[in-house]
């Protein structure tokens, strides 16, 4: 349980993000309603194989990273070279590709938080990052050579399993850093970078630690994409700066994407006494089940009880902004706006869906995006929702059915919610939604230090 | 296969191995240990073989891996053996 006066401090962020060097130029683009989706040549080489070929997707060589291959012949990386010099070779042995992102970044956001090596070493200080997807791109060239091969079990490589294992980016962050406290993955498909920082948060608010680095990370794989391209989810037939368009009429999908965002939690008061920049303080963090048995469909239900349950523990939530999860799927935009104007009216703040820039990261998505809020809340500016051209005017299928408990008008009736262009505004509070398969939801406020 | 020519196609294969100081490949000679001399993680011992084997195109027994000492020469020795078996 939450220990009376216990705050949570956001005191460092960093992240991996497609087609930019580094937060700066994130930033700069993505305040300028820039798209960061590309078309990817990985999935165009595949032809007709494939359904989808953009993305926001980060390269093997990006980053200041170099891919180093087995001898010929073996066309997947066997480890890194981090050119830039910030991560030990020994590190890198035991990373697949998003875990030398997770590693980066937490070496990035623990220089931001300025914590010292004696804190950073600390029986109190955490580690909690996950992806969304296993070590598909290790796992996929280990089974082809015991399998199709029929090579002996080590061809598959000595470190198949520290480089794909569930908790691999945690495992890789604590052994850098060499933390003495918890380090643990939470894993919740699409909600699991928010739900690891959640989870850090509550560590941190209940008093197990001071300190914690949390986020989620999806390494750029050709073998995820895959899996969503077969379910016909992805979106088709638009230039790639054009793909991502969530709330638009004409929305066909989402862009699967990869990334890393990587916050570090510090105690409030301890933040304070030590004069640690206050980038934001999380206000709560809640998260629940749909409870409907589906595996896919999002519930109305299960949205409005998921504000309920942020509000519930006594945490004044009046966001000037709300960050959706917004993916561009034809059905989970608008039940999300509709559940997100019955519980806060139809004025008063705005929604932005920043996957309209980037695309959906996956495991990533939650940390990208809170560092996206984080972002606004810095700037005093509202992302834009780019490519949300044209709104609904008719109702939902799903508002005409029997038994609908929500709004009653078109998408079109919240127009004035949803900024195409980025605009500027006081922001003190954001809320930040993030939802996965499975039916689990996410949500978490922050708000400015002032 | 001359000793030399393994032993340069080994230096070739720990290029590619991160962990292993790439200053110390200068010097290398079949005394060289792996784990005295060049600082090689265990771990990386079985990467080297697996690699070895990739390189060479040849197919170590189990039992040989097993057994395998942590020197150059003892690699050398092991390559030319499995060749040498391959040719039979």
């Amino acid at each position: 349980m939450p220990v009376a006066g216990r705050k949570v401090a956001i005191v460092g962020m960093a992240g991996a993000f497609p087609d930019c060097a580094d937060l700066s130029e994130f930033n700069k683009k993505i305040f300028a309603g820039t798209s960061l989706i590309r078309e990817w040549p990985k999935a165009v080489a595949y032809n007709k194989q494939i359904r989808s070929t953009v993305s926001g997707y980060i390269s093997d060589n990006d980053l200041g990273i170099d891919p180093i291959y087995l001898v010929e012949g073996y066309d997947w990386p066997d480890t890194f070279i981090d050119t830039l010099g910030r991560i030990p070779d020994i590190n890198l042995s035991t990373a697949d590709l998003g875990c030398v992102w997770a590693m980066i970044n937490a070496q990035e956001a623990i220089a931001m938080a300025g914590w010292t090596k004696t804190e950073t070493e600390s029986e109190q200080t955490g580690v909690v990052v996950a992806s969304g997807g296993g070590g598909n791109v290790i796992a996929r060239h280990a089974w082809h050579a015991f399998f199709e091969l029929g090579k002996k079990s080590r061809q598959a490589g000595s470190h198949t399993v520290d480089r794909a294992m569930s908790y691999r980016e945690a495992a890789n962050i604590s052994c850098l850093i060499k933390n003495r406290g918890v380090c643990e993955s939470i894993i919740s498909a699409c909600a699991t970078g928010l739900g690891n920082i959640g989870y850090a948060y509550r560590l941190i608010k209940f008093g197990l630690q001071d300190r914690a680095i949390a986020g989620g990370v999806e390494g750029t794989a050709l073998e995820t994409f895959i899996g969503f391209d077969a379910m016909q989810v992805l979106s088709k037939g638009f230039t790639p700066a054009q793909s991502s368009r969530p709330f638009d009429l004409n929305r066909n999908g989402f862009v699967c994407s990869f990334g890393s965002g990587i916050v570090a939690l510090e105690e409030y008061d301890m933040a304070k006494a030590r004069g640690a920049n206050i980038l934001a303080v999380i206000d709560e963090y809640f998260n629940n089940s749909d409870g409907d048995g589906n595996m896919f469909y999002p519930s109305y239900d299960g949205q409005i009880r998921l504000w309920k349950g942020l509000a519930a523990g006594g945490a004044h939530i009046k966001p000037d902004v709300v960050k959706v999860h917004g993916t561009a799927t034809p059905v989970g935009d608008i039940l999300e706006l509709i559940s997100v104007v019955d519980t806060l009216g139809e004025d008063g703040y705005h929604i932005t869906a920043p996957k309209s820039m980037f695309g959906h990261m996956l495991g990533a998505a939650g940390s990208v995006e809170l560092v996206s809020a984080i972002l606004m809340l810095q700037n005093q500016q509202v992302l834009p929702n780019i490519n949300s051209d044209t709104l609904n005017p008719e109702l939902e299928n799903f508002q005409k059915k029997e038994g609908w408990q929500g709004s009653m008008k078109p998408a079109q009736a919240y127009r004035h919610l949803i900024p195409q262009e980025t605009i500027s505004k006081e922001i003190n509070q954001i809320v930040c939604l993030n939802y996965g398969f499975g039916g689990t939801n996410s949500a978490m406020a922050i708000s400015r230090d002032i | 296969m001359e000793r030399q020519e393994v032993i340069d196609g080994l230096i070739e294969v720990l290029r590619t191995v991160r962990t292993v100081d790439p200053a110390k490949l200068e010097n290398v000679t079949e005394e060289t240990d792996f784990m005295e001399d060049l600082s090689t993680p265990s771990t990386e011992l079985i990467n080297i073989a697996a690699k070895v084997e990739q390189k060479f195109n040849v197919e170590f027994e189990d039992e040989d891996i097993d057994d395998l000492g942590s020197k150059v020469k003892d690699v050398v020795d092991l390559i030319l053996k499995a060749k040498a078996r391959g040719e039979a």
